[in-house]
């Protein structure tokens, strides 16, 4: 029997890229569904309390200019900021909120009720389709329901085991199931693979001495997670440092037998960038110690998160290493550390829309693709929606905004779906060939074509068209200011004699970034925030232009023709590019371009092969 | 394409001699070798065996020796055969004719450079030691031989550039990490400036000391003048000796100037023959005169010859027209037929080359020129060409005060490195960081 119901789309699973997939969908209109076998999993922060960092931001800002959530759920529900790399270029600043985990889910719980997006509680089991096709999916409850489109975003829960030392439970993460069922599909259907990651344990916060620690303050310098957030009114609250030491690495190396990890009993491919405390210390024991970020969990919440220290060790050593660690001495646990393994699909899988190619109109998201972060599911999330929905609603979408060069959400895709994974995704600034420009000031410009009043409410939609229309003011007036280097010279700005007239855009470089002097040279009012985003504009305009030539050249050649080119010659292709180009002698530039795991550098190396200049930043 | 198949070529010149080889490599060896000798070598790896080679009509083509090797022990790491044919181009067609007459799929002549490409690829070589071998074959001075033989026989470990890569790398992984991973370490712009520096500064040492170490002479330029039929073409060819010389490098043969390298004894030369003066030259031999004379500025002996008809004035003359010091040798020619009572060498032509060499001294002369036989080299020329291309972001670096824009310059340096030493991609940058930083919460 089938539920009454007939759904545009169903999205299965609750976490970030769930919410994501679910909200977009509603908003472009379709008849959106949301299954999670818990409501109090709404946006579930499985790991840290906290979202944005360098890389991560990039993609949740993004999102957010998407008409996504993550950003503006963040900011409701931050106790506390900082912003990483701020001494360098805008292009790398990295925004973080610490996040009151229940605060989080609250929101997002009322934010989804509020929309229309039905909220079914409930364990999807199967996946049903016909011909290659899905007709909807079948849950433990609600049993068959219709749906043209599944998106699947059920994160660590296909087959997730959980290990704390020699102890192994069946779960997605602690206190929820893992999804054995639908895991049945998933594994016959696709080729999948099984990862791990593993988080710290949580510690009593009134069992922390912190007085004898140093705190780290929430800076307040109104740089938020999200384009529309004007202010963040929770109490803000100190994250705490301190540092495992001798004694604790001690501990450690004399019982990584009772480590799972180290045992021997987890196999499956953990994180080199997420290593686990056991990591460390066999790898970097040494130092005279690693440090340890105490994250409160939540305003009302009484536990804290020591960031650091993920672990898969037996319960008591846990308890024994965590006690040598300064203010920690008398703490008290309420949940240890444990590391996860699960199933994930081959992300190379999916079509770059992030359908399935064997099963139509079946899309998945989030950490299944082999990924991890909050973040990274988000991007995921919205992507699946915005493509579900392109696909059925025909929407009008400027696919543009997704090339690798253009955004990191492309970036990531193309990453997933022609690469595939070994170990989980996360992103990094330096995986953007493009990082100069992917900006999270600039992401508004950026996705200029996708902005609509769809999927930003009124207030937002306003404030964003109202933004654009004065930095173009500014900007119009400000070139249509001219310059010779003596003008420059009576201002006391020092640039080549070369005759040359400048416009003011072409000037602010040489200026110092502030408005007041921004106001004296040009006599006209900026805020900071537009002023920091075209001052830097200016800066990197020459780099700019130049990325550009080279990404125009790329597409002017999609015609080359590669028919005589022997690719082994071109020394800097990697031996499995060049197997890859070798099978499938692509005829042109462009059939290149398509072929799973050849990366744009590639291209770039076999234009410069056949002597067409691209790819470098020239000097300048 | 490249990389199917199996493919065959001579690697001696197609032109009478007393052999020809010809290597073929690849899956189908040892079918073309049985078809070919009637034979089974595969338990013969790496040894010569004398065989009868078979036309396709059982009639024979050649006797003569073929080695087998197997695979993976081969110079391309595929299955390999050499064939040493006699030196006949015939036989060669013939054998080439009996190659296509087999019509096995996939059989066929090597592009140039596809053995050693197919090396590469099966992990054999590494390409700087591909390339090495070309630059072995071509090479023109003792030093970047002996250098270009260290990188083939003990890998890409020895070249110069290894290090510079290395440093690259790691500063570039460095810069990576501080800017991805702020918070995971303490990394300092300063710091990370100052190894920049430091990059730069070694790359430009290592430049210059190897730049004047490449420049360094390492050839000695011999001029024989005299009247008109003194001798100087006779004794020209008697030291060339086309039969012995080893002659590296066959420049002008046009009437004008005859030119010529050798190798003697380790040595290396050059020599030159001119045309001698007369009052009524024809004219290309006056122009032939003074290219010799335009020339004896880079000249560094003169071998001036004499003998018993050659006037005081003739050789004044001489003096006068080259650019001569006391870089020079009278010799007097024809000594079996005129007696001399002077103190100048004699010779004629009946000397053997040894005898002929000992009299007029060519080692000494060498010695004279030539202080340094041979440097240690720690780059060869298109490694030094290399370097100068890298040196040229280093003001746009060190000037630059934004790490981002560094980093994007230092990502196109190693690009360059990657076109040296064959890929460097984001997963061996991260490879690093992961290695060398606590990196991770
Ligand atoms: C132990 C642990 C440690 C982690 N450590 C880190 C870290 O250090 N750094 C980092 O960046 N990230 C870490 N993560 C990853 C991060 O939590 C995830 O990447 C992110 O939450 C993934 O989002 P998602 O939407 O893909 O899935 P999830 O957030 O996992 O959400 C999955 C959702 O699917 C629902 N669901 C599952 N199966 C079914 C079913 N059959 N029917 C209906 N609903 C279902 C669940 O109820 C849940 O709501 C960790 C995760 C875990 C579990
Ligand atoms: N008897 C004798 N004749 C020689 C000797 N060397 C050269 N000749 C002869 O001298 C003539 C001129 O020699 P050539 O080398 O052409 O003189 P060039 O004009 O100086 O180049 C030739 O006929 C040679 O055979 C020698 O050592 N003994
Ligand atoms: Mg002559």
């Amino acid at each position: 029997m089938f539920h009454v119901e007939h759904y545009d789309v169903v999205v299965i699973g609750a976490g970030h890229a769930g919410a994501e997939a679910a909200n977009i969908c509603e908003k472009y209109g379709l008849k959106t569904a949301l299954i999670t076998k818990n409501q109090s999993d709404l946006g579930k922060l499985s790991c840290n309390p906290s979202i944005g960092g360098v890389g991560k931001t990039h993609i949740a800002s993004e999102v957010d200019i998407l008409g996504g959530v993550i950003c503006k759920i963040g900011d409701k529900s931050a106790i506390h900021y900082r912003v990483l790399n701020l001494s360098k270029g805008p292009a790398v600043w990295g925004v973080r909120a610490q996040i009151d985990r229940d605060l989080y889910v609250k929101n997002m719980k009322k934010y989804i009720k509020s929309s229309k997006i039905e909220l079914i509680e409930d364990e999807a089991i199967n996946i049903l389709q016909k011909n290659n096709k899905i007709v909807g999916l079948e849950c433990l409850k609600a049993g068959k329901i219709k749906s043209k489109i599944v998106i699947l975003t059920t994160g660590t829960f296909l087959n997730g085991k959980i290990y704390f030392g020699n102890e192994v439970k069946e779960a997605g993460r602690i206190g929820n199931s893992s999804s054995k069922e639908l895991a049945k599909f998933i594994n016959k259907n696709f080729k999948t693979m099984r990862l791990k990651t593993g988080t710290p344990p949580r510690i009593y916060a009134q069992s922390i001495d912190y007085d004898i620690l140093d705190p780290q303050p929430s800076e307040n310098n109104g740089i938020f997670l999200s384009y529309f957030t004007k202010q963040n009114t929770n109490k803000n609250v100190n994250c705490y440092i301190t540092k495992t030491n001798i004694k604790t690495h001690k501990i450690i190396r004399n019982n990584l037998d009772k480590s799972a990890m180290y045992s021997g009993i987890i196999k499956s491919q953990g994180v080199r960038y997420c290593p686990s405390i056991e990591d460390k210390i066999t790898k970097f024991g040494d130092r005279n110690g690693h440090n340890i970020f105490l994250e409160p969990e939540g305003l009302n919440s009484n536990l804290v998160y020591p960031n650091g220290i993920s672990n898969s060790l037996d319960k008591n050593i846990q308890l024994k290493f965590l006690r040598s660690i300064k203010g920690l001495e008398n703490c008290k646990v309420d949940q240890y550390g444990y590391a996860v393994e699960y199933d994930t699909v081959d992300p190379r899988e999916l079509k770059n829309n992030f359908e399935t190619k064997k099963i139509e109109n079946f899309f998945l998201a989030g950490q299944i693709n082999g990924t991890t972060g909050y973040e990274e599911a988000a991007g995921q999330g919205i992507y699946a929606g915005i493509h579900a929905a392109m696909k059925i609603k025909k929407i009008k979408f400027d696919n543009k905004v997704f090339e690798r060069e253009n955004s990191y959400i492309g970036v990531l895709v193309d990453d997933l779906t022609k690469l595939g994974v070994t170990e989980p995704y996360r992103m990094f600034t330096s995986r953007a060939e493009n990082r100069l420009k992917l900006r999270t000031d600039n992401s508004y410009e950026r996705f200029s074509s996708t902005i609509n009043n769809k999927v930003f409410n009124k207030t937002e939609y306003n404030l964003i068209t109202k933004n654009i229309k004065d930095e173009k003011k500014i900007l119009k007036k400000i070139k249509s200011l001219k310059y010779s280097p003596n003008d420059l010279k009576t201002k006391r700005i020092k640039v080549k004699k070369d005759g040359k007239i400048r416009n003011g855009f072409e000037v602010l470089k040489f200026l110092e970034l502030s408005t007041k002097k921004f106001k004296d040279f040009f006599s006209v009012k900026i805020d900071q925030k537009l002023l920091t985003k075209i001052y830097f504009d200016s800066k990197y305009q020459v780099f700019y232009e130049r990325e550009k030539k080279s990404y125009d050249q790329l597409n002017k050649n999609k015609n080359m023709n590669l028919t005589n080119i022997d690719f082994n010659k071109i020394p800097s292709l990697s031996r499995e590019i060049l197997e890859k180009l070798n099978k499938h002698r692509p005829t042109n530039l462009n059939d290149a371009c398509k072929i799973s795991g050849i990366t744009p550098s590639a291209l770039f190396q076999i234009m410069k092969y056949k002597k067409i200049s691209g790819n470098k930043i020239a000097r300048r | 394409m490249f990389n199917s198949g199996t493919v065959y070529s001579n690697f001696t010149p197609l032109v009478k001699s007393p052999v020809i080889g010809y290597r073929i490599s690849g899956d189908d060896v040892l079918l073309i070798l049985k078809k070919l000798t009637k034979r089974n070598f595969s338990k013969d790896h790496s040894m010569m065996k004398l065989v009868e080679l078979h036309n396709i009509d059982g009639t024979i083509l050649d006797k003569c020796s073929v080695v087998y090797f197997k695979s993976p022990n081969s110079f391309t790491g595929e299955d390999v055969c050499e064939i040493f044919i006699h030196g006949s181009p015939l036989i060669a067609s013939q054998l080439e004719q009996v190659f296509k007459d087999y019509k096995i799929p996939g059989f066929r002549l090597a592009k140039k450079g596809e053995f050693s490409y197919r090396s590469v690829f099966n992990n054999k070589y590494s390409l700087k030691q591909a390339k090495a071998i070309n630059l072995i074959i071509n090479n023109e001075s003792f030093s970047s031989l002996e250098y270009n033989k260290k990188i083939l026989f003990k890998g890409d470990i020895v070249s110069g550039l290894t290090p510079l890569k290395e440093d690259i790398v790691n500063l570039f992984s460095e810069i990576t990490a501080s800017i991805d991973f702020v918070d995971d370490e303490d990394f300092n712009f300063k710091n990370i400036m100052k190894k920049t520096r430091d990059f730069f500064n070694i790359c430009n040492k290592l430049l210059h000391k190897n730049r004047t170490k490449i420049e360094q002479k390492n050839i000695c330029k011999i001029m024989l003048i005299g009247p008109v039929n003194v001798g100087k073409s006779t004794l020209f060819n008697m030291i060339i000796d086309k039969e012995r010389a080893i002659v590296t490098n066959i420049k002008g043969t046009t009437r004008d100037i005859l030119s010529n390298q050798i190798i003697f004894d380790g040595k290396k030369f050059e020599l030159f023959d001119t045309a001698g003066h007369r009052s009524k030259q024809g004219k290309i031999e006056k122009f032939g005169y003074r290219k010799a004379q335009k020339l004896s500025k880079e000249i560094d002996h003169f071998l001036v010859l004499k003998d018993k008809n050659t006037r005081k004035a003739d050789l004044t003359k001489l003096f006068k027209d080259f650019d001569i010091n006391k870089n020079f040798t009278i010799i007097e020619t024809k000594s079996d037929q005129f007696n001399y009572n002077s103190k100048n060498i004699k010779i004629n032509h009946y000397l053997n080359r040894e005898a002929l060499f000992s009299r007029i001294k060519i080692s000494s002369i060498y010695n004279k020129y030539v202080t340094h036989k041979n440097h240690k080299l720690e780059f060869n020329n298109s490694e030094i060409e290399f370097l100068e291309r890298i040196l040229e972001y280093e003001n746009d670096i060190i000037n630059e005060r934004d790490i981002l824009i560094i980093a994007q310059l230092i990502r196109n340096i190693l690009d360059d490195f990657s076109y040296e030493f064959g890929y460097i991609n984001n997963e061996d940058v991260y490879d690093r960081v992961f290695s060398n930083f606590c990196i991770g919460k």
